[in-house]
This record gives structure tokens, C-alpha cells and sequence, in this order.
């Protein structure tokens, strides 16, 4: 596998997904891309050598003047190949295995979904992916012509429904974390639940609770799948009802505890005491509760980022054995919305809500790359999830604004 | 149940000033009522005496930083401006609430819905004055708040007992002109009493102490006529009857025993103690639950803060009607404003003032109701809409006190609701 060079990243995709905002993004092998948005759509994207692009127009991927010129720092727009059928509320998360066989979905919908991505089509859709686009610019049309713009076609997709649909939540299925050898998933609700799945068998293999007060916000496995880690939190009941939140390791096979990190770092943290004077203890350190999280390819770190509106949200590292914290790294003003490790290990990504993404050095916690720009007012635009190619040639962020994009490491 | 449009044309303008409530006024000003005037008693005595009879009770419900109506009682589904939660299906047929009132969805039949609220003020302190008081802020009138006024009308002359208690306070307007005998008594988020109710001196010290306070205040009062050395001495014996009553505030052992009716956290607590009062005679309580100002992450805020509220609502409700206190208790659930359509791009909605929704419960309020309605994306009214002093007027009218009742600030006649506001009578029994 080459090397990633976060400093050669260049975007070469802006793919547009307008309407409800992305949420999740997801590699399926090198070159496909999955995202997910608020509504429970999922649409596919088949990302073509860049030296055989046309212009987006040409393709017909969308009416808009916008889309279709492109511009070229920011990347070309193609039309997505496939929908995704199944998801009645909004994707949380995206996971997929290595050999890009599998992707799997996480939704408010209370499902845990499984796609497979050889599988065959249901049958054709027309879609609409720049409505809001078309609706700015019929500004610039007679009035007449205006409400014909908005209708016109979209583009036609394949439709394809999900080879398995998990249940074992009765909420919103926040978490999502897939181990490295492609066996096992982790999904956690906000009522606490987490269940642990065998993925080949699509079935459940464990599951606990956590504390009733909070709600399960990320979720990981060891690569092995023995282990997972597993982040709770809420939001404040009010001023003087604030639960504490949890970060513990879990054994998989008899779902024990295994080591309550935030105790080895806040020895005082009470999870009964739920007053002002309790959060205070906890709050630096956890900001708007640690709501991402990773495992390193070779199981000795975990990636964690705070979440929220925040000041400025950090990545926390910690050893797994220990509980330590390596370092903490990264900051985007206003908090994290995800954390991913690169193929290799040797760096950690974040993104969050200050429409950037993020890159540090591992060794020594050094930023080397910080992807895309602030966008928006006073509060900037999300990037709210991001996805690593296997061959670590690309990543992709989803960006709330309706656009996934996608820049390439190498070459 | 739904109801039909009440035409505009029907309603009387706002800001009317009736030539008998002028004439009121002038009366009240002649007889000395303007120098020391707590809001004069012209006329509200008397009014006073017949509505303490029918021991009608209030608690209000706030929710303090304003909670979503999208979120609550006027969903969207399918909508650009739905948001992430979904409906879910009510004891009352074709009427849906929020997934996250599982609890309220199975007890709708106790409670009257407005879906059509439509007040001034988009600002919290603005909104919370408007929503504590019925009216918007003056620069020469400080207005009662309706704990105020109700412990005019409903409370007890001498109870051991204040006649308005605020768990959780929020809102600052207090008595107004109705003056400091009707101010509220604040307790802390946990319901604690403050410091200053609780002596640490042994009885016999404190009453010497008492008895040594009292001979000066009457020697003071003898040589000065002041209104103050009354208020002085009214508040000390207020605080003084009031340590006959500690063990009322504590809950604990009762709190063991009401966990899993009022649900686990604090706001349950609040409400739990909230009855007891209620129980022990206090005509107005108020309990806060702060936090609803959701401009970022409005949907992750409101299912931290939805599900222990609504848990402790319907457990307070359950307890009153057990107990036959229900029908003379009226419960009020608001908050000072409503939130944007509009999803921003901090996943929040803003303050919104122009469709929202309230609820009422009990003392006489028809159940199983939803009153008016919002437009298809919830920006707008489509029928009914009820102003702040609508909803003060239908409050009053349910406690049995005449929303037309008269105080006086000079010669100016200030009704308990603003001149102009309609009882809502489709929702009272």
C-alpha cells in the first residue's frame, strides 16, 4: 500500500447531494463512494479516472449552472450510479469492510441495514440531487420558465434494497463501528443498548446497556473484534440535571467491563450525581460528549473526538491497555464530528464543524493538513463524516451544504 | 377533536379603554388609592373573597429557553421543516404528538393542545415577562406575573404556607403593582428552602428575639407612618410561620416511594414537591426546567430534555387525579417562545413567535383537545390564533378569577388580562 500524502491532497470531486444534509460517507473498494443524509437517503457514487471526466453537464448529472461548471479547485460533479432503498429516517453512520464487499448503515430509523455491492438492481428511479440549486438560479429566469426548471429531470439511478435489516434497537441507532477483519459490528442506541453483531451471520452475538440516563454517541471494535469501545452521553436535562457520560472498553464475548477510561483520567466522576457542580469535573475533558471514535489498524490506540458546540473540539488518543492518554490533537473550532485512522495507522483524521478536515501525525500529534474552508456565518458549515480509501489514494467528507468531497492523496 | 376558525372580524381590538374602567380609575385616585398604590383594591376584594371559596390550584409548567413545537405537539413529518423525530399515535383518534412523548401520547385526553399561539415578543427576557405576565414590558408599569395575581385571588390570608412558590425560578417581574405581600418565594433547583427560612438559634432564643424585633418595629411604626414598616413586619411573620412548615418541603421519603410515577431526575422531584404544596393549600407553584434554547442541536437537546419532563408531567397529573386534586388544579406547560421552522446550520432551530404551542390541563379545561392549528410547514396560523392575553384570559377564567378584574396604577385601569383578550371558550368544560 503506498504512502498517504495528506500535503499532495487535491479535490477532484464535488458530488452533489442537495435536499436533507449529509451525514455519513462511506467507501465501498477504491473508487466507489456511499453517502447517507438526514432523510434516510443513500445514493452511490462510481468515481471514474479523473483524466476521463467530462464536464458534469455533458453528463447530465445536473440542470445547474453551478454544478455544472465546477470549479476546478473544488472538484467535478458526476451523477450517482445507484440509490439505496430502505432507510425512514436519517443515516447516522456508514462503515464498510476492506475488500469493499459490504457497506452497513446505521439509521434513526432504530435499523441496522446491510448492503452488499455486487448485488443486482431493483429497478430504476429519476432523481433530483440540485433542487435547491435550480431553485436559485430560476432567479435568473422569466418567470414563466421558472417552475418548468425546477421540474425538469433529474438523473436516472438503479434502485437497490438492502440484503439484511438488523433489529435489535428500539431508538435512534447513533453508533456504528465494524471491525477490521470484516466478522463483527457494534451499533449502540440513545437508549444505551449496544449490540454486538456477527456480520457474515448477520446475527446478534452480544449485547448490555448502559447507563439509563445517557445514550450510546460512538461506538468501536478492536481490528479482532474482541474488544470495543464504547462512548455515552447526554445532553444536560437541564442546568442542574446533567448526567455524567462513559467511555469504557467492553469484552465482547461475555459483555464485561473491562476499563472505564474516563475514570482513569477523572477519578471523581460520579455517574449518579447529576448536578451543575458534578459536570463541572468532566467538562474540559469531554466538552459536547465524545461522540466519534476510532480504532487504530493495530489495536493499540483509540481515536475519540469531542463533539457539540463547542470552543474548539479536540481528537483524544489513549492507549487501550491502559486507558493513558497519548495526546490529544487537532482542534476545530465548535467540535468534532468524526475520527478515522488512516490505512497505515500513521495519522488520525477529523473533521468537524468548522467545514474542515483535519490531519495529524500520529508520533507526534502535528497537524499536516487541514482539507477544505470555513464556510458559513458566525457558525460555519459541518463536515459531518469522513471515509478513508482502502488503498488510502482518497478520502471523502460529507458536507452539510449538500455536497460530499472527495480529494485525492496521491500523484 | 379539532375545532373551527373563529373569524378575526369577531374579535375586539386590542388596547381598548373602557369609559367605566376610566371612570374607575378617577374614583379610585380620589380616595387615595394613587400614593401607596399596590394596585388598588377598588374592586378586587371582594372579587378576591368569592374565588378563594372554589380552592382552585395552578401549577405551571415552564419551560424555561422555549420549547419546540415540532418537536412536542406540531409535527411536521415529511416537511422541509419536519426535523429527525417521527409522530407517534395518541389515545385520542387521528391526533399525532412527538415520538419522544411516548407518555403524553396515551394521557392526551387530560389535556387541551393549542396549536395555534401566536405572541410579541421573540426575545427570552421579553417573551418571559410576556409569558409570566400576559403583557409586554412598560417603562411605567411593572406588571404582576400570574403566580402574583392568582395569590391575590386564591391565596390564604394567613397561611404558615407563601401563596406563590417558584421551583426553579425563572422570570423576574414578581408582584408588580400588586406589591410584595404577592412576591414569589423561590426555591432552589433541588427545591430547597433558602438559607435565610431556617434559624440556627434554639426556639426560646429565637422567639426572644422575635419579641425584641417586634417592640422596636412598633415603636418605629408609631412615629412613622410609613407603608414599609408594615411590609417589613408582614415578611417577617411570613418567614417566621414559615418554620412551622419545613418537613413540607422535604421529600425525601415520599421520593422513594413516587420514582418511578415521576420519573428520575430532577425536574420529577420538582413536580412531586410542586404537588405536595398543591396539596397543602398553595394556590400558585411554579416549576422550571431550563435549557430549551436548542439554536445548535436542537434534536439531540430535546431528547435529553423531552423524556424526563414529559415522564414527570404525566406523573404529576396521575398523582392529582388519584388524589381528586385534578379537577380543581389547572396545569399550564409553556415556555416563553417557540423555535424557527427553519433548521439552521448548527443543527438548531431559533426563537419563534408566530405559530407555537401550549398546553393546559385540568380545573375544568377540556380534555382530549386540540385547539387551532399551524400552516402545512408550521410558519404561519391557519386557524385560531390565540395572543398572549388570550391565553392569560382563558388561564384567569378557568382559575374562576374574571380576566376583566381591574387594578389601578394612578388613574390608569390595568385588567389582570390585556384589554381586548378572549377567553378561549372552545377549551374550557
Amino acid at each position: 500500500m503506498p504512502d498517504l500524502k495528506p500535503t499532495n491532497a487535491k479535490q477532484v470531486w464535488k458530488l452533489q447531494f442537495e435536499g436533507a444534509w449529509p451525514t455519513s460517507v462511506a467507501f465501498l473498494g477504491p473508487r466507489r463512494v456511499v453517502a447517507g443524509n438526514r432523510d434516510g437517503e443513500m445514493f452511490v457514487w462510481d468515481l471514474p479516472d479523473q483524466s476521463s471526466v467530462k464536464p458534469a453537464e455533458d453528463k447530465a448529472a445536473s440542470k445547474t449552472k453551478s454544478a455544472a461548471k465546477g470549479k476546478q479547485d473544488e472538484g467535478e460533479n458526476i451523477a450517482p450510479v445507484r440509490r439505496l432503498d430502505g432507510h425512514t429516517n436519517g443515516i447516522s453512520r456508514l462503515v464498510s469492510t476492506e475488500d469493499g464487499k459490504l457497506l452497513v448503515s446505521a439509521s434513526q430509523d432504530h435499523t441496522v441495514r446491510i448492503w452488499e455491492s455486487a448485488a443486482p438492481p431493483s429497478g430504476k428511479a429519476d432523481v433530483v440531487l440540485d433542487r435547491a440549486s435550480r431553485e436559485k438560479e430560476t432567479k435568473q429566469l422569466p418567470q414563466d420558465k421558472r417552475q418548468a426548471f425546477i421540474d425538469a429531470p433529474g438523473v436516472s439511478v438503479a434502485t437497490q434494497d438492502a440484503a439484511a435489516v438488523l433489529k435489535g434497537h428500539d431508538d435512534w441507532v447513533n453508533a456504528l463501528g465494524i471491525s477490521r477483519n470484516g466478522q463483527r459490528l457494534i451499533s449502540g442506541d440513545a437508549r444505551s443498548k449496544v449490540v454486538v453483531w456477527d456480520l457474515p451471520a448477520r446475527k446478534e452475538v452480544a449485547n448490555w446497556v448502559g447507563h439509563a440516563w445517557n445514550g450510546i454517541v460512538a461506538a468501536g471494535l478492536a481490528p479482532d473484534g474482541q474488544t470495543a469501545l464504547v462512548s455515552e452521553f447526554t445532553y444536560k436535562r437541564d442546568d442542574f440535571d446533567i448526567p455524567a457520560p462513559a467511555l469504557k472498553v467492553w469484552n465482547v464475548a461475555d459483555a464485561t467491563e473491562k476499563l472505564d477510561i474516563l475514570k482513569v483520567h477523572i477519578p471523581k466522576l460520579d455517574a449518579k450525581a447529576s448536578t451543575y457542580g458534578a459536570a463541572s469535573v468532566w467538562r474540559s475533558f469531554i466538552k459536547g460528549g465524545l461522540i466519534a471514535t476510532d480504532y487504530s489498524p493495530d489495536g493499540t490506540l483509540v481515536a475519540v473526538g469531542q463533539g457539540g458546540e463547542t470552543d474548539t473540539g479536540k481528537v483524544h488518543l489513549f492507549d487501550v491497555k491502559t486507558g493513558k492518554l497519548v495526546r490529544t490533537v487537532s482542534g476545530h473550532q465548535y467540535g468534532v464530528c468524526d475520527v478515522k485512522f488512516s490505512v497505515d495507522g500513521k495519522y488520525v483524521l477529523s473533521s468537524g464543524r468548522d467545514t474542515v478536515l483535519r490531519i495529524c501525525q500520529v508520533s507526534d500529534g502535528k497537524e499536516v493538513a487541514a482539507l477544505g474552508k470555513a464556510r458559513g456565518g458566525q457558525f460555519k458549515d459541518w463536515l459531518s463524516g469522513i471515509a478513508i480509501s482502502p488503498d488510502q489514494s482518497m478520502i471523502a467528507a460529507a458536507d452539510i451544504a449538500g455536497y460530499v468531497h472527495v480529494w485525492q492523496l496521491q500523484g | 377533536m379539532t375545532t373551527t376558525p373563529r373569524p378575526e372580524a369577531q374579535r375586539p381590538a386590542i388596547g381598548h379603554l373602557s369609559r367605566r374602567a376610566l371612570l374607575k380609575g378617577t374614583v379610585a385616585t380620589a380616595s387615595g388609592g394613587a400614593l401607596m398604590n399596590w394596585g388598588s383594591l377598588f374592586n378586587s376584594a371582594s372579587a378576591a373573597e368569592g374565588v378563594q371559596k372554589q380552592q382552585k390550584r395552578c401549577i405551571l409548567l415552564w419551560m424555561n429557553g422555549g420549547v419546540s413545537q415540532f418537536e412536542t405537539f406540531d409535527m411536521k413529518p415529511g416537511r422541509p421543516t419536519g426535523g429527525q423525530f417521527r409522530p407517534v399515535s395518541t389515545n385520542l383518534p387521528g391526533i399525532q404528538v412527538c415520538e419522544l412523548l411516548p407518555k403524553i401520547s396515551q394521557n392526551m385526553d387530560k389535556l387541551a393542545v393549542i396549536r395555534s399561539m401566536r405572541t410579541s415578543q421573540v426575545d427570552h427576557p421579553g417573551g418571559i415577562h410576556l409569558m409570566h405576565t400576559g403583557y409586554s414590558t412598560a417603562a411605567n408599569i411593572r406588571f404582576p406575573e400570574i403566580g402574583a395575581v392568582v395569590s391575590k385571588y386564591l391565596g390564604r390570608e394567613r397561611s404558615d404556607l407563601p401563596n406563590f412558590i417558584k421551583i426553579f425560578s425563572h422570570g423576574n417581574s414578581g408582584a408588580g403593582f400588586l406589591g410584595p405581600k404577592y412576591l414569589p418565594f423561590s426555591l432552589s433547583p433541588e427545591g430547597r428552602l433558602p438559607t435565610f427560612s431556617t434559624s440556627n438559634r434554639n426556639s426560646e432564643l429565637e422567639s426572644r428575639r422575635n419579641g425584641l424585633r417586634n417592640f422596636v418595629e412598633d415603636v418605629f411604626a408609631r412615629e412613622h407612618k410609613a407603608e414599609t414598616a408594615r411590609m417589613h413586619r408582614e415578611a417577617y411573620e411570613a418567614a417566621r410561620r414559615l418554620q412551622n412548615v419545613h418537613q413540607v418541603f422535604n421529600i425525601d421519603d415520599e421520593w422513594e416511594k413516587n420514582r418511578d410515577l415521576y420519573g428520575d431526575s430532577a425536574f420529577g422531584r420538582r413536580c412531586l414537591l410542586a404537588r405536595r404544596l398543591i396539596e397543602e393549600g398553595v394556590p400558585f407553584v411554579e416549576v422550571g426546567q431550563s435549557s430549551y434554547d436548542s439554536h445548535a442541536d436542537n434534536f439531540v437537546w430535546h431528547r435529553s430534555l423531552l423524556p424526563p419532563m414529559e415522564h414527570a408531567w404525566v406523573g404529576l397529573m396521575t398523582d392529582l387525579e388519584q388524589r381528586g386534586l385534578l379537577k380543581n388544579t389547572l396545569i399550564v406547560w409553556m415556555g416563553e417562545i417557540g423555535r424557527t421552522p427553519r433548521i439552521n446550520n448548527r443543527s438548531g432551530r431559533d426563537h419563534y413567535v408566530r405559530s407555537w404551542s401550549t398546553a393546559l390541563a385540568g380545573c375544568g379545561v377540556k380534555g382530549g383537545l386540540v385547539y387551532g392549528a399551524s400552516d402545512k410547514d408550521g410558519i404561519d396560523v391557519k386557524d385560531n390564533a390565540v395572543t398572549e392575553g388570550d391565553f392569560f384570559a382563558t388561564i384567569y377564567q378557568a382559575l374562576g378569577i374574571d380576566p376583566k378584574t381591574e387594578h389601578f396604577t394612578g388613574v390608569r385601569p390595568i385588567p389582570i388580562a390585556p384589554f381586548g383578550s378572549e377567553v378561549v371558550k372552545d377549551i374550557l368544560a
